[in-house]
């Protein structure tokens, strides 16, 4: 009888033993950073990383990164099985999602102090607030823009993107250049299912994706609006084909962009680097059209901003970290403009100093629409994860033909609001 | 005596010990869990609320896009199931006939695509391959279909060896009778071969309703096209983790296990009408 408990007991003694082996401190402490983006990105950002651990001998930080499409799957998993990483690039788009669930430290305590931040827009830092919680900090600034390719522009005898172009203007010039391509090249690529194209263009018509309240922020009629826009683009000859739509929001050398099937994309100027990767210098920033004389749409957005976990157990070495980031001189410059403009004013200053490649166009891009910017909204609401999935799908079965307009928006309305309660 | 049977006993819970650990770790103490989870609203990162049957009466009465991906899945297995399996006997048929002549190389050429199963990296190869058709709603499911028939291997060396059981008599038998290699197909192989085959199937068609990687790398996670491969684990898999709707989740998954479990039970009651055990009547 007693053999069972003997057997049970060595078992377990085995297990808790094996279990112990890995936690071998010897002064050193290790984080985890985990952030989204592609291989341009991972080179400075580990650069940085790389001068942080060798000025602070004591910690070891490991990072990875993915692209946006997977990150957040991942990141959720992580979390909900226990093992979240110390430190989390999060996303404007999803800070609700996971403050709202109290999965990230309260840095409240730390800003101003062990995060600097003297030299920072006052404004800007609120972007990363949700409830008077600082739950997270921005790490730099980006806003929606066209990219387009200047040498198709050309070749088909049409002006570039400019302020004061309007979605007519857009449309016709797109068309033009696909039919100079012999239908070869898109004009644009079809900007239907993304709900930041749809964002800018609700703002230039004086309306918001969310309330304060957090429900929708518009109307059945603006988002059709909108959709039958996109159907105009399609049927005028201006827009990808409908087996491209499905390849948005991968990262840049997926795109039709990318793959050179388009001659422009709506799309954030903090995403030119992975542009650039691909394409090296063929590609330009323009403004949004818009039908408004005041207001482009676009605003200074968060482009990424930077968070630590509730459930860390170094709470220093992550703040130390987010602060190297976010504030360091030598950081700064390692990591330029790819991830925008950088929020700490002096850096982004400096970076200015010294432009070349993609940061100058990113730089240059800001300065031309910076008058006509809006500031920042409130974080979307929980859910916002899954509209933002919805509308892809919607407009998805809309340009298949599998459904009507109005039969995707019935559905659309419907689980957009199951997933706001 | 009774000493030596408890030490026998107790070695044997020795040798046990590492799988029973495992299977209560990691298969039972889960499985319960999401049972309980199933009856609750539960997002991951919080304490579970009690729901009682609401995720269950939504997921029948308020969710046609659960109803959807039931519908993908369902075709999924009615064509990708059968599809492999007959090629699988059509090979090891054609291999069974080669007789060592270069036998062990073919099986192991066959056999090749199922040892990288459910690998990401020849997803992502058949992502490349069947570029526009994965990005097309019509085509979609197709090329996952395809792409689960390739990797009959597994299958295959089972009848391979289900075909070598035969004995050889038997076909010699009807040589002599005239029968000819359809008529010995039919009246010898395929009853012989029956048990094998209703392994198979039974195995084939409860992996299938599982089916995830291939259909979440080739549509990058989303089962698009417009839904077109949205297989019931995919959206499961969305609800729990992108949506973080785990209670939800959670009964889907039970869902799944019992209509696995009786459509095997049904697999299982038709088979004494065609499954031929040799020693019967």
């Amino acid at each position: 009888m007693k053999a069972h408990k003997v057997v049970g007991l060595t078992l377990g003694a085995l297990l808790v033993a094996s279990g112990c082996g890995g936690g071998a401190s010897n002064g050193q402490t290790e984080i985890r950073f985990i952030w989204w983006g592609n291989d341009d990105r991972a080179k400075v950002t580990d650069e940085a990383v790389r001068l942080f651990e060798s000025r602070n001998a004591n910690i070891k930080v490991s990072t990875s990164f993915q692209n946006f499409q997977n990150y957040f799957e991942k990141l959720s998993t992580e979390i909900a099985g226990g093992n979240a990483p110390d430190v989390i690039q999060m996303d404007y788009r999803y800070l609700n999602e996971y403050a709202g669930r109290n999965v990230l430290l309260d840095l409240t305590p730390y800003v101003g102090k062990e995060i600097r931040t003297a030299d920072w827009d006052q404004g800007f830092i609120g972007s990363g607030k949700l409830k008077g919680k600082q739950v997270a900090m921005p790490l730099a600034q980006n806003s929606t823009t066209i990219v387009y390719d200047p040498k198709l522009f050309g070749a088909a005898g049409v002006k570039p993107p400019e302020i004061g172009w309007t979605w007519a203007d857009y449309k016709e010039v797109a068309a033009k250049i696909q039919a100079s391509t012999g239908g070869k090249v898109a004009g644009s690529t079809d900007f239907g299912g993304t709900e930041d194209v749809f964002e800018t263009w609700l703002r230039q018509r004086g309306k918001a994706l969310y309330t304060d309240e957090g429900k929708l922020g518009y109307a059945k009629d603006d988002l059709k609006a909108f959709w039958q826009l996109s159907k105009d683009f399609r049927d005028a000859g201006a827009t990808t084909p409908a087996e491209l739509v499905t390849t948005l929001n991968a990262g840049a050398e997926q795109t039709p962009m990318g793959k050179r099937l388009s001659a422009s994309e709506h799309s954030y100027d903090s995403l030119y680097g992975g542009y650039n990767t691909v394409r090296p210098d063929e590609l330009k920033l323009g403004p949004y059209p818009s039908d408004s004389k005041e207001t482009l749409g676009s605003y200074r957005k968060p482009s990424q901003l930077i968070s630590a976990s509730a459930r860390t157990r170094h709470k220093d070495a992550a703040v130390k970290l987010i602060d190297f980031l976010l504030n360091d001189p030598d950081a700064g410059k390692i990591l330029g403009a790819n991830r925008g403009l950088p929020a700490n004013l002096k850096i982004r200053e400096a970076v200015a100093q010294n432009l070349s490649g993609a940061n100058k166009v990113i730089f240059e891009y800001q300065k031309s629409v910076d008058a006509k910017l809006g500031n920042a909204p409130a974080a979307p609401p929980k859910g916002d994860g899954t509209i933002y999935k919805l509308m892809q799908r919607k407009h998805e079965e809309v340009v298949f033909g599998k459904k009507t307009i109005d039969q995707a928006l019935d559905e659309f309305w419907r689980d957009a609001e199951e997933a706001l309660k | 005596m009774v000493l030596a049977q408890r030490r026998s006993q107790s070695v044997a819970y020795l040798f046990l010990g590492p799988w029973l650990l495992g299977a209560i770790g990691l298969t039972v103490a889960p499985m319960v869990v999401s049972l309980y989870l199933s009856f609750t609203d539960y997002d991951l990162f919080n304490e579970p609320r009690w729901v009682g049957f609401g995720n269950y009466a939504k997921l029948f009465g308020d969710d046609p896009r659960y109803l959807h991906s039931v519908g993908v899945t369902l075709r999924y297995v009615a064509w990708s199931v059968p599809l492999k399996l007959v090629l699988a006997l059509a090979v090891a048929l054609l291999l069974n006939s080669l007789r060592g002549k270069g036998q062990a190389f073919f099986r192991s050429a066959f056999y090749a695509p199922s040892l990288l199963g459910a690998s990401v990296g020849l997803a992502l190869a058949w992502r490349a391959i069947f570029d526009t058709w994965v990005d097309t709603p019509d085509h979609a499911l197709i090329t996952i279909v395809l792409l689960s028939a390739w990797q009959f291997g597994a299958p295959m060396v089972i009848f391979l060896a289900g075909l070598q059981q035969i004995p050889r008599d038997l076909f010699d038998a009807a040589a002599v009778d005239g029968a000819g290699w359809w008529r010995r197909l039919w009246s010898i192989t395929l009853p012989m071969l029956s048990p094998v085959l209703f392994f198979n199937l039974v195995l084939e068609t409860i992996h299938a309703f599982q089916a995830f990687t291939q259909a979440f790398v080739v549509s990058g996670g989303r089962g698009g096209p417009a839904d077109s491969t949205l297989f019931y684990t995919l959206y499961l898999y969305e609800r729990g983790f992108t949506e973080f709707r785990m209670g939800y989740a959670s009964a889907m998954a039970w869902v799944l296990l019992v209509a696995v479990a009786v459509i095997t039970a049904v697999l299982f009651r038709t088979s004494r009408y065609w499954v031929f055990y040799g020693d019967e009547r």
